[in-house]
């Protein structure tokens, strides 16, 4: 961990993942530099194969780069033991997916204590859950299981469970791709209420109207970042 | 994690599927049920032998005749042993001190209206020493350590002397139970009864007696004895000379076989059996020491403990091997569950843990079924095996134990492919 808070939540130099695939080697990304600042909200579009779920994994510490670097909070996370990484997802990150990824047996307030409970003392984790339910609106509904919710509240759910730890970023992976409209917008109200409270946001999407609500757009295309779009340039 | 947030985890993940979860459990059951019943074997061989130990002394032979099946029932494969034999025994064999006979045959004693069907024993002179000396029974209240001697044996009267059993005198001596149903509360001393058709006299009561071992006094008949001269018994119950059962007391322990050897030769030439061809010799009796009994008795008990060791160890590697795959189908079907928990933070120990724990639960439960399995089985294998077997509370904590490690065991493979899951990967599993 580093003394010095930096500015930087993400710094990535030259990110790069070849994938072996048989005799053949795919490049998945090539070389690809970011930096967010703490605070700011950022979308990364473009189309699938683009390599944003790649780079999404490697920002996520779910897996390493073939070659480049990567500071979290100004911490190297790019060359850490699997163990160590899933300690740094654990403290620094927080994950939306597309799909909610609840534990169907667990109650809504138990899966957002569930990050807390790797932590190795579970003390005050359902007290911190239930403040993470109340700050997604879902205060009520923290004995139901996945099942007896809808899929804008089980998205609720799954943000809190992000928001739980106090992480450095969120990473939504097309957190409103499993939703109608309604609740699409619904969730992103949530989302971008909870950027103007100071969470730092990176959300991966196809839908241009949900990377509207980013401050900066970086589009993707075959493993690089092609183009660049900072809020004022939407009409 | 902590553990009562793992036991939840993994008891949740098992109640999702209770019935695959019972079934799994069935061969560890039947793995720990053969535990305990094996533990009972050699415990109750254990015990067993013990009590041969009290039985027949380091310095005593027994001797019977060689019994040979003849058409379903048991007789005499040569010669009968008989009276005769013994009495001469002591002067032919010099290293014998003693030889102490016994028959044991059935009569019917009546005196006035009461009439009794007993096994009535015909004994030597000593046969009240060899029943304190057997170490089997013992006078009511008893002290614990304390000796018995055959004259605590006596209630009434007295034994039958040397010289009643060489004329083969009309006299007996009655349990404490036989007296009470002959002569309903009557003195039995001097009384007459009249066993088949010949009169006795009752010279004597025992005390009322109990066995020593307490596991087997609800059952035991000790004070329903009928002794008798072993002459006037064969006399009155046979109307064919029986075999007697011979027991030698050798002069010196230490010169066993010695003895044994002129034994053999003096009953050998009393029976006129000539060595043959091969050297052997055709035998008619049958001679057998104390460590002749041991060796039988834990032949025979390790034997049947072997099949049953045999029995647990497969049935509790099936019984893991059920675990394991139970493990593994649940490791697949909660791919995405394993992806989810490492996404949020789960190390490699978490999952490991979380799985391992499931499969100890399984262990578990099997070990608790299985006890009570065994605990019902263990009559079952003694009656198996002779009645020797017991069962003692130390083995139920050993079953258990037993089939947590069989959980553990069988479930490390499952959990620790479960932990070596691509988070990637698993989070993509449909």
């Amino acid at each position: 961990m580093s003394t010095q808070p930096s500015p930087w939540v993400i710094e990535a130099e030259g990110l790069t993942k070849v994938y072996a695939l048989g005799a053949t080697t795919v490049p998945a990304l090539r070389g690809v530099t970011l930096r967010v600042a703490r605070g700011e909200s950022l979308a990364l579009m473009g189309p699938s194969g683009s390599g944003k779920s790649t780079l999404m994994h490697l920002l996520g510490c779910l897996d390493t780069p073939t070659a480049g670097s990567y500071r979290l909070e100004g911490q190297d996370v790019s060359r850490l033991s699997r163990d160590t990484r899933a300690r740094v997802r654990n403290a620094r990150i927080g994950f939306v997916f597309q799909t909610f990824n609840l534990l169907p047996r667990l109650s809504a307030l138990d899966n957002v204590a569930l990050p807390l409970l790797y932590r190795g003392n579970g003390a005050g984790a359902t007290k911190q859950a239930a403040r993470a339910l109340e700050r997604v609106g879902l205060g009520q509904r923290s004995a139901h299981r996945p099942s007896e919710l809808s899929g804008g509240e089980r998205q609720r759910v799954a943000i809190a469970r992000a928001l739980v730890t106090g992480p450095a970023i969120i990473l939504a992976d097309e957190p409103t791709g499993n939703l109608d409209s309604a609740n699409g917008i619904e969730i992103m109200g949530l989302l971008t209420g909870l950027h103007r409270e100071g969470v730092t946001l990176l959300i991966v999407t196809h839908d241009a109207r949900v990377a509207a609500h980013a401050g900066r757009r970086l589009y993707m295309r075959d493993g690089a970042i092609c183009r660049e779009e900072a809020e004022h340039d939407v009409a | 994690m902590t553990l009562p947030n793992l036991l939840a985890n993994a008891l949740r993940g098992l109640l999702a599927n209770k019935v695959r979860a019972a079934l799994t459990t069935l061969g560890v059951i039947i793995g720990v049920a053969s535990v305990i019943a094996t533990l009972a074997l050699g415990n109750g061989a254990r015990a067993a032998v013990e009590a041969s130990f009290r039985l027949l002394g380091a310095d005593t032979v027994q001797v019977a005749a060689r019994m040979a099946l003849d058409d379903g029932a048991l007789v005499a494969a040569g010669k009968i042993l008989s009276y005769e034999d013994g009495l001469r025994m002591p002067n032919a064999a010099p290293l014998v001190k003693k030889a102490e006979m016994g028959v044991r045959g059935a009569a019917k004693v009546r005196h006035d209206r009461a009439v009794l069907d007993l096994a009535v024993d015909g004994t030597t002179a000593d046969g009240l020493e060899t029943l304190a000396s057997g170490g089997q029974l013992q006078p009511v209240g008893w002290p614990e350590g304390k000796p018995r001697t055959a004259a605590a044996f006596i209630g009434q009267g007295r034994f039958f002397t040397a010289s009643e059993v060489l004329e083969a005198a009309p006299v007996c001596v009655v349990g404490y139970r036989t007296a009470l149903d002959l002569f309903q509360g009557d003195d039995p001393l001097g009384q007459t009864v009249w066993v088949n058709r010949q009169r006795c006299e009752v010279v004597g009561v025992l005390q009322e007696l109990e066995p020593v071992d307490p596991a087997q006094r609800h059952r035991a008949r000790s004070n329903d004895a009928f002794y008798m001269p072993i002459s006037t018994a064969i006399r009155e119950l046979y109307d064919e000379e029986p075999s007697v059962t011979i027991t030698v007391y050798v002069a010196d322990e230490r010169r066993m076989d010695e003895a044994k050897a002129q034994i053999e030769a003096y009953l050998r030439a009393r029976h006129g059996i000539e060595q043959s061809a091969d050297g052997k010799y055709a035998d008619d009796f049958v001679m057998t020491t104390r460590s002749d009994i041991l060796g039988a008795q834990q032949a025979a008990v390790s034997t049947f403990a072997l099949l049953l060791t045999a029995m647990a160890v497969v049935s509790l590697v099936v019984g893991g091997i059920g675990i394991m795959n139970v493990m593994l189908v649940s490791v697949t079907e909660r791919t995405r569950e394993i992806g989810v928990r490492m996404a949020v933070g789960a190390q490699g120990r978490d999952v490991v843990l979380q799985f391992l724990l499931e499969a100890a639960i399984l262990g578990a439960i099997g070990g608790v079924l299985g006890i009570a399995v065994g605990i019902f089985a263990v009559p079952v294998a003694a009656s198996l095996n002779n009645g020797i077997a017991l069962l003692l509370p130390d083995s139920v904590p050993l079953a258990f134990g037993v089939a947590l490690l069989t959980g553990l065991v069988f479930g490390l493979y499952p959990a620790l492919r479960a932990a070596r899951l691509d988070p990637i990967e698993a989070l993509r599993y449909e």
